[in-house]
């Protein structure tokens, strides 16, 4: 690790003290290269393009915008950035809702630093280790056909319908196995296990756009 | 003068009119005979010119003209043949049981049958003879009329036209239309409503008026056949029943059928109508021609009296129905009283003895009119069903929408209820949890200088808590495997950092149905509990938690192969009998196997399912 190029890592909070917390959290690990502060979501924006950090760290409430379209706007467009939320409780309503809108994990305020670069470094190994209550309802709404419509789909789109094996990886990390413990009992490698969750992060993106556009749909927003 | 064409067009007009007569005379004439002779005989040629003859004017009417009762007599008529060609006579009715005519003492003409029996119906039918040219004089020609007739039946001879055929032959078909076809089309109309109200009532045996229609129609049918009568024996027997079922067989049906059409079930009046017509029916059988005089005279009033009354009723209380149909059915009777009023006052004799019966013209009115109303009725009630449903769905779907409010209201007050407890429970475990830890380090702070690593310690203690709380909270689906899993995610920094092997042996777990946060925090507390103990205290180099189920017993064991137990981290505060006492309200149990460094395990079991305490 000490010999890897440091990670950059970008930070959006609007609060002050949370932000400089977490900001000299960072800078306390060699890894770790703080390249940018965002105090809100505009300023994110305007200055993702030019950090291009490998880590961004996103609060939810900002003042200007929904912090959830942040994390959207930056998957679409910095798909190598890593996003993490930034969460009290790291509590399924909003971490599914980030994970959904294109965030990779969540980052606990008040973690101790030596946790936050855990998390960090976790992240961009793979994915930081999901919680199983959330991985239990991924699994819960991956399975769960659209509307009735199942979610194997013939018309080309991306089938968001997760395959038996990646529903028992999300089974074994719900019951609060490790990525290298689930690896080891399937069978896997740990990095086989990563790129099934990748496959999983994605299928979940395209679940909720498809099921946000059913939505849409059925109230007659589109056409 | 002016207008010489006018003057013109007038002379051929009267000269027209002037010839007119000489066509007729060249024609033959058609004369009309009132005037008779005549003498009461038997014979069986005309009686000579010495019998007692005396003037007699036609019609004539023997119930009037021989009240003691004649049973044959002769006529003796004259009139003009004008013209040597074939002639007829004619009669608008044959209102005689036998007629014979014989020309200038020549007979022409017999109906010889046993008895002419039209005669006895009320619809009489006109009869006409032909006089061959043969039997013709020049001039003055004597017509003898030999009439066998019943008084009582008010038979005799009506008018007779006599004439060339070919004049003659039209004014016998008029007649013959007016009286016997309409009759008989009337017959066939009833016939086939008769019918169709049949089949109607097959399918709907319920509505009795359909059957009272059907008799009624079918008793019309009968009626129109009066010639049928001779088809059977002749016998007084069968003559004298056929002819009152002639005169009478709709009469009660009708009354009957108009009646129940009308809404009114009277059994009483029904009864008496039909005892009535049957009483009717058995003295025209048994009594003889002389007897059935007056016993038409008074059925016939009793029916018309009947059907008046039922006109006065109906005036008082409509049917029920559209307007147009009251008016119909009500005109319809109407009809009917008024043509058989009429041809009650023939046979009383209190208008022309020639006249023609009406009654059946009311027939196709009446079963219109009635038909209408029965059909009104069905479709009325078919609107009315079809309201009905509509309102019964209407009534369903408010009241389904009723109990639906009624369900959500009274799910919302549950729901109230259970949250109401939970938040209760959970005040509870704030108060225990997070509110003493953070209550401890306001006194440290109090009571003097706490070291930053006391606080700090005690801070993360307390986010710790609300961490727990918030856990508790997350949908755990009835898991206990998601809830320790959740336990380990929460201390996954603090396993990592102490080094310990660390084994998971969490399987498919069956779901616990009484998994509420107040659970879910209760086995948080006691895991966190015991992790935490043997990972700061035990000096344990490998740490396992597992979890199974067996026996209908969940049983979740953390182990480790430290120092054994001495005592429980007092950090922890509460201590293990705080443990124990949740494990019991979960109704499970708690225990701890420990020996001096042999290690420890802390075993915690709870029922699948909860009985009793909730």
């Amino acid at each position: 690790m000490r010999d890897a190029p440091a990670t950059s890592v970008a930070l959006v909070e609007d609060d002050r003290a949370t932000r400089e917390r977490l900001a000299s959290s960072v800078r306390a690990q060699s890894s770790l290269e703080l390249v940018a502060e965002y105090k809100n979501g505009a300023e994110a924006l305007a200055g993702l393009a030019s950090h291009a950090p490998d880590v961004l760290l996103v609060d939810l409430g900002l003042p200007d915008m929904s912090g959830l379209d942040l994390i959207r706007f930056a998957a679409e467009r910095h798909p190598a950035c890593d996003i993490l939320v930034i969460s009290i409780f790291g509590d399924e309503t909003n971490v599914l809702a980030a994970l959904e809108a294109g965030a990779r994990g969540y980052l606990l305020k008040g973690s101790l630093q030596h946790d936050i670069a855990l998390d960090i470094r976790d992240i961009r190994n793979g994915g930081s280790p999901l919680s199983p209550v959330i991985a239990r309802q991924m699994l819960k709404r991956l399975r769960m056909p659209i509307h009735g419509v199942s979610g194997r789909r013939a018309d080309g789109e991306e089938e968001t319908a997760l395959t038996p094996r990646e529903g028992e990886i999300l089974n074994a990390i719900s019951r609060g196995f490790s990525y290298a413990e689930t690896a080891q009992m399937l069978g896997l490698s740990v990095g086989t296990v990563h790129s099934f969750l990748k496959r999983i992060y994605r299928k979940l993106a395209v679940h909720s756009k498809t099921e946000a556009v059913f939505e849409a749909n059925r109230l007659g927003l589109i056409r | 003068m002016t207008r010489p064409r006018t003057a013109y067009a007038l002379m051929l007009a009267s000269l027209v009119f002037a010839l007119a007569p000489l066509a007729a005379l060249a024609q033959g004439r058609v004369v009309v005979l009132e005037d008779a002779q005549f003498v009461v005989s038997d014979s069986r040629q005309p009686p000579g010119d010495d019998a007692p003859w005396r003037p007699v004017r036609l019609p004539d009417n023997w119930y009037f003209s021989h009240p003691a009762g004649v049973t044959a007599g002769w006529y003796r008529l004259e009139f003009d043949a004008g013209r040597i060609t074939n002639h007829m006579i004619h009669l608008p009715r044959n209102s005689a049981r036998h007629i014979r005519f014989f020309v200038n003492g020549e007979i022409v003409s017999d109906n010889s049958a046993y008895s002419n029996p039209g005669a006895r119906s009320n619809w009489v039918p006109p009869a006409s003879f032909h006089v061959s040219w043969m039997y013709l004089h020049f001039g003055r020609n004597v017509l003898h009329v030999r009439v066998e007739a019943v008084p009582q039946l008010r038979q005799g001879l009506t008018r007779l036209t006599i004439g060339p055929a070919t004049l003659v032959r039209p004014r016998f078909e008029l007649r013959h239309a007016i009286q016997v076809t309409s009759l008989l089309m009337f017959g066939a109309a009833a016939l086939l409503a008769g019918l169709l109200a049949t089949a109607f009532w097959l399918r709907e045996r319920k509505d009795a008026t359909l059957a009272w229609y059907s008799v009624t129609a079918l008793a019309w049918t009968i009626i129109a056949m009066p010639w049928a009568h001779g088809a059977f024996a002749p016998s007084q027997l069968s003559h004298g029943a056929l002819a009152f079922i002639g005169w009478f067989a709709y009469a009660a049906p009708l009354l009957v059928l108009c009646l129940r059409v009308a809404g009114r079930r009277w059994p009483w009046v029904e009864g008496a109508l039909w005892l009535f017509t049957l009483l009717g029916l058995a003295l025209s059988a048994l009594g003889g021609e002389d007897g059935e005089g007056p016993l038409i005279t008074t059925w016939s009033f009793v029916y018309l009296a009947a059907l008046i009354a039922l006109l006065v009723m109906l005036a008082r209380s409509p049917i029920a129905g559209r307007r147009w149909v009251r008016w119909l059915f009500g005109s319809a009777i109407v009809l009917a009283a008024a043509l058989n009023a009429h041809d009650l006052a023939r046979w009383m004799g209190w208008i022309d003895y020639d006249s023609l019966t009406l009654a059946h013209f009311s027939i196709p009115l009446v079963l219109f009119a009635i038909g209408a109303t029965i059909i009104d009725r069905h479709l009325r009630a078919v609107d009315a069903v079809e309201r009905a449903n509509v309102e019964l769905e209407d009534r369903v779907a408010q009241k389904t929408r009723e109990i639906e409010a009624n369900f959500k209201r009274v799910e919302e007050a549950e729901r109230e209820k259970v949250l109401a407890r939970e938040r209760k429970r959970i005040m509870a475990d704030m108060h225990d949890g997070l509110g003493s830890t953070l209550v401890g380090l306001l006194g440290a702070v109090q009571s003097g200088k706490p070291s930053r690593e006391e606080v700090e310690g005690r801070l993360l203690e307390a986010l710790q808590e609300l961490r727990l709380a918030v856990d508790a909270l997350q949908p755990m689906d009835s898991d206990l495997g998601v809830v320790l899993g959740n336990v380990r995610h929460r201390m996954r920094a603090a396993i990592e950092d102490s080094g310990v092997k660390f084994h998971w042996e969490v399987g498919e777990l069956p779901h616990v149905p009484y998994l509420t946060p107040q659970a879910i925090l209760a086995v948080q507390r006691i895991i966190l509990e015991a992790l935490t103990n043997a990972l700061r205290h035990s000096q344990a180099s490998t740490v396992t938690v597992s979890a199974r189920a067996d026996q209908g017993w969940l049983q979740i064991q953390v182990a480790d192969d430290g120092v054994g137990f001495r005592e429980l981290s007092p950090s922890s505060g509460r201590g293990l009998d705080n443990l124990r006492q949740r494990a019991a309200d979960l109704g499970g149990t708690l225990d701890i196997q420990s020996a001096r460094n042999a290690g420890a395990s802390v075993i915690l079991r709870l029922p699948l399912e909860l009985s009793g305490a909730s």
